[in-house]
């Protein structure tokens, strides 16, 4: 197990050396000088003497790899450089919003396996009955939902005809309901269809027909034996759905009007904020990155054969 | 995020020239038995003829301002007025025009890069399939809305750089996809044969390689183009993406978030819209991965 953490790690480091490869090239490569790009913002014209003093201030004068080099060293210590915008640390502003997003991104993960698996199980063991058809309809709309649209019609239904629920804003758990629900329901279409057939082909193997054969109570045989087996593929879809979670924490906040890294990179990206751009994506892509280890991890702790099979 | 279209490298047997009509006809009638799938492909045949028509079809100009702001829908304004008073209807016809142009130019912008370098990854094999997989690899790990959002950064907030940022998106996935059916067929006594008799290297790749690797690309391509749309629209809401007074789904329905509580209609039609394309997409994507090749697993 020690190995497989270890070797799992060490894959991470060429991963994370191309994506800050990757974000810093982008924004750098590209046509497009950050430097213009802000006074452009400001007055109509740019002065060739402020933009020349610009350039020197933000470090736009160095050779690209030196640049590269500041950002990447900077990142390895916490330190993504300051926002143009906030003129702050853009470390300290991910880090006032990292709660928002994250307890966003757990109560849709919650949403998303309450609603996913329960609707997957239904449908497996009622498998071509209207009640699976039903079951997956519901979840292909789940998947095909834009989730800004979605978030619109729930405040539409629960906050405006209802006033259940509040439309906008981050006080307590009671405004985390919608956005929970507009970011959960999208990935259990996914799930759903995940435990679905993976319910399917557990239903289909010999120790469910001999636990059927000894006597076993239909219940216990879907329980016990079924739906534990079913759900280990559903472990490593959790990862993958995270990354899903903060795709759309980027659109729900939006809708929402909550605070969080979401929001934060829109607005960021709206204004040429570039360093608070370059900083935020690093950091979503590095969150993912890590809540991915983690599950491979427990994937790995839950069943052996992924450890020696690498 | 990226869904995860589970596709099997297909290892199509390079038929005979004969067999090849009855093979696609039955490819057809596995398609038409399907129900889920001809809805779908009834729904996406409406969008487009709607697509081509709308110009001549719609009863006020989309970006016009044709009576008073937020009626109601009624028998003159079918969907409502908007926030400026434009027709909704006419707004939400020829929007499908951009949607459906988002979805396959920025489909054909990611295929195109990814289908060669899968091609000449798993081709070539090697130095040059170690660079490609791992650059591949990188951007698979990283979801690809960052991808997006920092190529929009980069480029600008329009519609044009949205339809580039979405297909980078794509690249890697094509990628994946391609050098998996190349290494399957790569050894193939007919690919075997076409190098013997001295073809060069790229017609090998496109015109046998390639060929008979396809029904994986076109059903890649379908799901995608819904995921491409689903994710403009998303950008185009942000204010990422199209600009006023552009008729852009995904922009239409920001546009009427604000006045939400007195004018539902504003937002509601274009995200209908939306829902309905992409549930069309992912239908015959569905259908067509069914149809095309009965070993690839349906489930996904």
């Amino acid at each position: 197990m020690g190995r497989y953490i270890a070797n799992r790690l060490a894959q991470l480091i060429p991963v994370l050396f191309l994506i800050s490869v990757i974000v810093f090239g982008i924004l750098h490569a590209l046509p497009g000088d950050p430097a213009e790009l802000i006074l452009q913002g400001a007055e109509g014209g740019a002065p060739p003497e402020r933009l020349r003093e610009l350039k020197t201030q933000m470090g736009l004068d160095d050779p690209l790899i030196v640049q590269y080099l500041r950002f990447a060293g900077g990142a390895l210590v916490g330190d993504l450089g300051e926002s143009i915008r906030f003129r702050t640390s853009v470390t300290g502003l991910i880090l006032d919003r990292l709660w928002y997003t994250v307890e966003l991104a757990l109560a849709g993960l919650l949403v998303a396996l309450l609603i996913g698996v329960p609707l997957g199980m239904i449908a497996a063991v009622r498998q071509n009955s209207w009640v699976d058809t039903l079951a997956m309809s519901v979840a292909y709309v789940g998947a095909s939902m834009p989730v800004f649209w979605f978030g619109l019609i729930l405040i539409l239904t629960f906050s405006f005809t209802f006033s259940w629920f509040p439309p906008a804003g981050a006080d307590g758990l009671i405004s985390l309901v919608l956005p929970a629900i507009t970011l959960g329901f999208v990935s259990a279409g996914l799930i759903s269809r995940l435990v679905r057939s993976s319910m399917i082909e557990v239903l289909g193997e010999d120790y469910i027909r001999t636990s059927r054969a000894k006597g076993m109570s239909e219940r216990l045989v879907l329980w016990r034996h079924g739906f534990r087996n079913a759900l280990i593929p559903v472990v490593t879809m959790v990862g993958l759905t995270f990354g899903g979670m903060l795709a759309g924490a980027v659109v729900t906040e939006t809708v929402f009007s909550r605070p969080g890294l979401g929001r934060l990179v829109v607005s960021a990206i709206l204004t040429k904020d570039y360093p608070l751009v370059q900083g935020c994506v690093l950091f979503l892509a590095v969150l993912y990155l890590s809540v991915n280890l983690v599950v491979d991890i427990l994937y790995a702790w839950l069943d052996p054969r992924i450890r020696y099979a690498k | 995020m990226r869904s995860e279209p589970d596709l099997a490298p297909v290892l199509a047997s390079p038929a005979e020239e004969t067999a090849l009509p009855s093979q696609r006809m039955r490819a057809l009638q596995r398609f038409l038995r399907n129900p889920g799938a001809v809805v779908g492909a009834g729904v996406l045949g409406f969008w487009l003829v709607v697509a081509v028509i709308s110009p001549f079809l719609v009863p006020y100009d989309p970006t016009d301002t044709v009576g008073l702001a937020r009626q109601a829908p009624s028998a003159e304004f079918w969907f409502g007025t908007d926030t400026l008073g434009r027709d909704v209807f006419s707004r939400v016809l020829v929007g499908s025009q951009i949607s459906l142009q988002l979805g396959l130019i920025s489909i054909g912008l990611g295929a195109v890069p990814g289908v060669t370098m899968g091609l000449v990854a798993g081709y070539f094999g090697g130095l040059t399939d170690a660079v490609i997989s791992r650059f591949v690899d990188a951007l698979l790990a990283f979801p690809s809305i960052l991808l997006a959002l920092v190529i929009i950064a980069a480029l600008g907030p329009n519609l044009q750089n949205v339809m580039i940022a979405v297909g980078i998106g794509t690249v890697p996935l094509y990628a994946r996809l391609v050098r998996g059916s190349v290494l399957a067929v790569k050894q193939l006594p007919y690919v075997e044969a076409a190098r013997v008799v001295g073809n060069p290297a790229w017609r090998i790749m496109f015109r046998h390689v390639l060929a008979n690797a396809y029904a994986p690309i076109v059903v890649l391509s379908t799901l995608q183009v819904g995921n491409a749309i689903l994710i403009g629209s998303g950008l185009s809401f942000l204010g990422l993406g199209a600009q006023p007074p552009t008729p852009e789904w995904g922009l239409m329905s920001a546009e009427g978030r604000d006045v939400l509580r007195r004018a539902w209609w504003i937002s509601t039609f274009p995200g209908v819209a939306i829902l309905s394309v992409v549930v069309a997409c992912n239908l015959v994507g569905d259908g067509l991965r069914s149809a095309l090749d009965p070993r690839m697993r349906v489930d996904g």
